[in-house]
C-alpha cells in the first residue's frame, strides 16, 4: 500500500450512546471511497490520507467529545497483526485500557467546553518522620 | 499443527520475531500468543506475586496464567527475553518454573540478541515438536530387532548396533566429512557385531549431521539430539522411570535436560557463548601437550584452587591457563582448574535455567574425562552417574527409537 | 508543531494533540513507515538488524537489543520533535511501550532536547481528568 494510506481507529467513549454500527454507517455514508470496518469499540477507517482525515473532522464536528481517534500502523486485516493468526497482540490490551479511560477524557472535554477552570488539588505529602515516630510510640 | 505459545519481551524490536516464527514453521509448528484482556493483566500479576516494572513482562505473566489455568490451548511453551535484561531474565526463569509446576507442557527458555537466526532455534523447536507429536515413540523403553543409531556430532561421530535391547557393536571417530565419518564408524560397528548392513531393520540419525545422514542412509528416524540423547541416557543409566537431569557437555554446546520417565520437559542448550564447552578442554590439552583422554586423570591428581581460572570465554580462559603455567603451577593443578572452570560455567549458564532433578546423569564424550565429572560433582554437591558407554547416548537413543518404526 | 507523545502509542494523547492543532509524533507512524516498505520483509514490524544497530546511537552494546530496537524507532522522532506531552504513570503501556527501561530513556532524551515538555499525571477522578484536559489544551494552544 502506498505511503498515502491512512488507517485510523475511531473509538467511542464508553460514556456515549453512539454505537459502533451507527458510527461505521455514518463514516461510510459521508465518504464512500474509504473502507470502514466496524469493531467492538468503534470502527477502523482506511483510505487515502486526505479523505480519511476529512471523515475524522466531520465526525469530530458531530461528536466532539465522544469519538476519539488515532492512526494505526498496519492496514486493516493485515495478517501480521490479525488476531485470528496468532492471538491478541500486545497493543490490544493498550487499546482496551485506554477505551475505559475515554469517559474521563470526555468529561474533561465537556468541562473545558463549558469554560470551566481547573480544580484546585491538594497533593498529600508523605507523613513527616517525627509525626510517624509519634504515632508508632503512641501505639506501642 | 502444533501450537507453541510464545511468552516474550523484545522480540519484535530486536528483529528476531521473524526468525522465531521461521524456526517454528520449519518444524511444522506455529507460534501463538495466549489471549488476554487488559483486565486479566493486573489480576495475573497480583496472583503471580512478581511485579515487574515493564508492562510487556506483566503481559507475559498474564499469558502464562492463561496457559496454567487451561484457558488457552497450546502444546508447548517458548519463553524468551532480551539477553542482558535483568528484569526479563528473572521473569523468564520464574515463568518457566511456574509453567512446569502448573502444566505438563514442555517448555524451553532462551535469551536472544539481535543476531539470533532461525537455525539456532531449530533444534530447540524441533525438540518441542518431537515431545508433543511423538509421545508414544518417546515412551519406548526397549530396543527390538536389529537397529543402528548414528550420531553426527560437532566433534565426534558415533555408531551403535543394537540387537534385542543389547549393544552388539559400536565405534566413534573425530568428525570430518559427515557421510564419510558416519560410514567409517558404521562399518566398524557392524563388523564388531558381525552383522551386514542389509540385515539392519531400521536406522536412526541424530546430531548436527542428522539430515544428511538420514537422507544418505534412508534412516527411518531423523531426530534432534535433545530427545534422542535423553532416551539414550536413561536407557544406558537404567533410569527409565521417574525424574533425572541429564548433563551433556558437548564439543560445541552444552545441554542440560530434565526428564520425567525419560521424556524431556525442559532443556537448555548452548546459549550466547560456547566458551564453556568441551572444546575448551581440547584447547587445554593441546596447550599441555597431552591427549584429551589423559586430561581427566591428570586433573584428578591436581587441585583447582591452586590455579584459578575465572573466565566465561575460552580465549580468556586460555590466557589464564598460560599465566598459571608461566607462574610455575603444575600441569595437574592447571588441568583441574580447566575442568572446574567448565563445570562452574555449566552450572552458571545452563543449570540456572532449569530446576535440577535427581539423579544427575552425565553423558557425552566429555563424561569420560574423569576430572570433569569430579568437578561437576563438586560444583553441584552430588556425584553424577556416568553410565557405561556414556559417549554413545545419541547413537543408542537413535537405535532404540528407530526400532519403533519397524 | 510536531509533538512527541509518550506513551508513543497512546490514543488519548494522539487525539488531543491533533484536536488542538498539532501533528502528533507517534509509534504508529514510525512503524507504518517500516511496514509499508515492500522491499524488506522482517515481519511483523520490519524492524531489522540494521535498525537495532542504529539504536547504538542512543544506547551502548551492553544494553539489551529490545531497548536499542525501540530507541531506533522513537529516537528519530524525538530528534524531530518540537514539543512533547508525557503522561506519567499511565496504567496502560503495552505493545511498543512494553519496556520500562526504554521509556525511562525516552523521557530522558526528551529532557535533553530542551524542547517544551508537559508532564501530566494519569487522572484517577473526574476532577483530575478535567485538569488533565485543561493542562493539555493550554500547553498545546500555547505552542507557537
Amino acid at each position: 500500500m502506498s505511503e498515502d494510506r491512512e488507517t485510523r481507529l475511531l473509538m467511542i467513549s464508553p460514556g456515549s450512546e453512539l454505537t459502533p454500527d451507527q458510527l461505521a454507517r455514518m463514516v461510510h455514508s459521508m465518504s464512500p471511497s474509504v473502507t470502514v470496518k466496524e469493531t467492538c469499540y468503534g470502527c477502523l477507517v482506511e483510505g487515502p490520507r486526505e479523505v480519511v482525515r476529512e471523515a475524522r473532522d466531520r465526525i469530530r464536528e458531530m461528536y466532539p467529545n465522544e469519538v476519539f481517534s488515532k492512526v494505526r500502523a498496519y492496514p486493516a486485516g493485515d495478517p501480521r497483526r490479525c488476531r485470528a493468526q496468532h492471538g491478541t497482540r500486545p497493543g490490544f490490551a493498550q487499546l482496551e485500557s485506554e477505551w475505559e479511560f475515554l469517559s474521563k477524557v470526555q468529561h474533561g472535554l465537556e468541562c473545558v467546553e463549558r469554560g470551566e477552570g481547573p480544580v484546585q488539588m491538594e497533593k498529600e505529602e508523605k507523613l513527616p518522620v517525627d509525626r510517624f515516630k509519634k504515632i508508632c510510640e503512641a501505639n506501642r | 499443527m502444533i501450537k507453541i505459545a510464545q511468552l516474550s519481551c523484545g522480540t519484535e524490536y530486536s528483529s528476531v520475531q521473524y526468525e522465531i516464527e521461521k524456526a517454528a514453521r520449519s518444524v511444522g509448528a506455529k507460534v501463538v500468543y495466549p489471549d488476554v484482556s487488559a483486565a486479566d493483566i493486573n489480576a495475573a500479576v497480583e496472583r503471580f506475586g512478581f511485579r515487574p516494572r515493564s508492562p510487556q513482562l506483566k503481559l507475559m505473566i498474564a499469558r502464562a496464567i492463561q496457559l496454567a489455568d487451561g484457558l488457552y490451548d497450546a502444546d508447548a511453551v517458548f519463553i524468551t527475553t532480551c539477553f542482558r535484561c535483568a528484569e526479563g531474565a528473572l521473569v523468564r526463569n520464574e515463568l518457566r518454573r511456574f509453567i512446569q509446576e502448573n502444566t505438563r507442557l514442555p517448555v524451553v527458555t532462551y535469551s536472544f540478541t539481535e543476531r539470533l537466526k532461525a537455525s539456532q532455534l531449530l533444534t530447540r523447536m524441533e525438540a518441542l515438536v518431537t515431545i508433543v507429536s511423538r509421545k508414544e515413540l518417546l515412551a519406548r523403553e526397549k530396543q527390538s530387532g536389529i537397529t543402528v543409531g548414528l550420531d553426527s556430532g560437532s566433534s565426534t561421530t558415533k555408531a551403535v548396533v543394537m540387537v534385542d535391547n543389547e549393544i552388539v557393536g559400536k565405534d566413534w571417530t573425530p568428525s570430518g566429512d559427515v557421510i564419510q565419518s558416519a560410514t567409517y564408524v558404521l562399518e566398524n560397528a557392524l563388523a564388531e557385531a558381525g552383522i551386514k548392513l542389509s540385515e539392519v531393520e531400521a536406522m536412526g540419525t541424530t546430531g548436527y549431521g542428522r539430515y544428511s545422514l538420514g537422507k544418505h542412509f534412508k534412516a527411518k528416524l531423523v531426530q534432534e539430539e535433545l530427545t534422542v540423547n535423553s532416551k539414550g541416557a536413561v536407557w544406558l543409566a537404567d533410569r527409565q522411570h521417574g525424574e533425572a537431569t541429564i548433563i551433556d557437555i558437548g564439543g560445541m554446546d552444552n545441554k542440560a535436560i530434565t526428564v520425567r520417565d525419560g521424556v524431556p520437559d525442559n532443556f537448555t542448550m548452548g546459549g550466547i557463548c560456547a566458551g564453556a564447552s568441551g572444546r575448551f578442554l581440547e584447547m587445554t590439552s593441546k596447550r599441555l601437550k597431552i591427549e584429551v583422554t589423559e586430561l581427566g586423570e591428570l586433573a584428578d591428581r591436581g587441585d583447582w584452587r591452586n590455579a584459578k581460572m575465572n573466565s566465561y570465554c575460552s580465549v580468556f580462559g586460555i590466557q589464564d591457563l598460560v599465566t598459571s603455567l608461566g607462574d610455575g603451577k603444575s600441569f595437574e593443578d592447571v588441568a583441574a582448574a580447566a575442568c572446574h572452570s567448565v563445570a562452574e560455567q555449566v552450572y552458571e549458564q545452563q543449570l540456572q535455567e532449569i530446576d535440577v532433578r535427581h539423579p544427575i546423569i552425565q553423558v557425552g564424550g566429555t563424561s569420560l574425562i574423569s576430572g570433569l565429572v569430579t568437578a561437576v560433582g563438586e560444583v553441584l554437591g552430588e556425584k553424577p552417574i556416568v553410565p557405561p558407554n556414556s559417549q554413545y547416548i545419541g547413537a543408542v537413543g537413535g537405535a532404540l527409537l528407530s526400532s519403533g518404526f519397524m | 508543531m510536531k509533538v512527541f507523545i509518550d506513551p508513543p502509542n497512546s490514543l488519548v494523547l494522539f487525539d488531543l494533540v491533533e484536536r488542538f492543532g498539532h501533528e502528533p509524533l507517534s509509534s504508529m507512524a514510525a512503524i507504518q513507515e517500516r511496514i509499508d516498505k515492500l522491499e524488506i520483509d522482517m515481519p511483523p514490524m520490519n524492524v531489522t538488524i540494521d535498525d537495532v544497530i542504529k539504536g547504538l546511537k542512543y544506547a551502548g552494546i551492553e544494553v539489551p537489543s529490545g531497548v536499542r530496537g525501540r530507541l531506533a524507532l522513537w529516537g528519530p522522532l524525538i530528534d524531530e520533535a518540537e514539543a512533547a506531552i508525557i503522561m506519567d504513570d499511565a496504567p496502560f503501556a503495552f505493545g511498543c511501550v512494553g519496556c520500562e527501561r526504554t521509556q525511562s530513556m525516552v523521557k530522558y532524551l526528551l529532557k535533553r532536547r530542551g524542547i517544551p515538555v508537559l508532564h501530566v499525571e494519569y487522572p484517577d477522578t473526574d476532577d483530575e481528568a478535567k485538569n488533565f484536559v485543561i493542562q493539555a489544551k493550554e500547553f498545546l494552544e500555547g505552542l507557537k
